[in-house]
């Protein structure tokens, strides 16, 4: 019984290595600074996902600055402006 | 993969016809409210690139749904916006006590040798990381099964490469032309 238990909970939680080892080198390519790095060419799973949550919230930040950056644009500028119709044409 | 041409269109066009929908309001509103609706006009923008067929891309959309209502059926109109903003997210799948129960059952049961000690350890430290990885993933805390988790992944972090790279272009050209 113990058996048919430990069955289940292992596979709702373990994923073959196989499969790891195929999607960790598919997120290698997408991170800059692994790609980068070619000392070796072994990186650890758990490297790769670390450096994978960095590098999303990195994204985020960007997002967040450029929506401010955006904003800023929009209020800095005259109603009347050739600015604001610069901006306007890009965006609306 | 790379975020295609199309894509980075594709987003443009929608992201635009958020704005759109602010339009009347952004003239007359805070700096701190018209940041707010580019990010969010941005982000369901992004989402929907995917057309209601990755669990982030649903659950950023339910997320924003929370925040503005209004904006998400007006942008996502046409494409089953009442299913993608109504349909219940699945509950936690992976009952951890259970598990970790079960887990230390095994470990009394078993005596282990080192090399099954250190392969524990990377494991124990690669669930950590991938744990890391659902707090910030949209939707994360559903995906119990680790290789889904992964796929989403991947295809969250291209879509957000999508929706930077586009938004970079819009703010870097809106500021040179307000250079003069």
């Amino acid at each position: 019984m113990s058996n048919r238990r430990s069955r289940q909970s292992s596979s709702a939680l373990r994923i073959s290595d196989d499969q790891m080892i195929d999607l960790v080198s598919k997120l290698c390519q997408l991170l800059p600074e692994i790609r980068e790095r070619r000392r070796s060419d072994k990186v650890s799973a758990s490297k790769v996902l670390h450096e994978t949550c960095n590098y999303i919230r990195k994204l985020h930040r960007e997002v967040d600055n450029l929506s401010d950056r955006l904003s800023q644009l929009l209020d800095a500028v005259d109603e009347d402006s050739h600015e604001a119709s610069v901006i306007r044409s890009l965006l609306m | 993969m790379q975020p295609t041409s199309s894509m980075k269109e594709e987003f443009l066009q929608k992201w635009q016809m958020g704005l759109q929908i602010y339009r009347p309001l952004i003239d007359n509103t805070s700096v701190s409210e018209r940041r707010k609706a580019i990010k969010l006009s941005a982000d369901v923008a992004m989402a929907s690139l995917r057309r209601g067929t990755t669990c982030w891309s649903r659950a950023l959309i339910q997320k924003t749904a929370t925040e503005d209502n209004f904006l998400v059926r007006q942008m996502l109109s046409g494409i089953k916006a009442e299913t993608l903003i109504n349909k219940k997210l699945p509950k936690v799948m992976c009952h951890r006590k259970i598990v970790r129960r079960s887990k230390k059952i095994l470990r009394r049961r078993k005596s282990r040798s080192a090399i099954e000690e250190v392969a524990a350890k990377a494991r124990k430290l690669v669930n950590k990381k991938t744990q890391g990885l659902r707090n910030v993933v949209p939707g994360g805390e559903f995906m119990s099964n680790d290789v889904l988790l992964i796929q989403e992944t991947l295809d969250y972090i291209v879509s957000l490469q999508t929706q930077v790279n586009v938004m970079r272009s819009i703010v870097d050209a809106a500021e040179a032309g307000s250079e003069r």
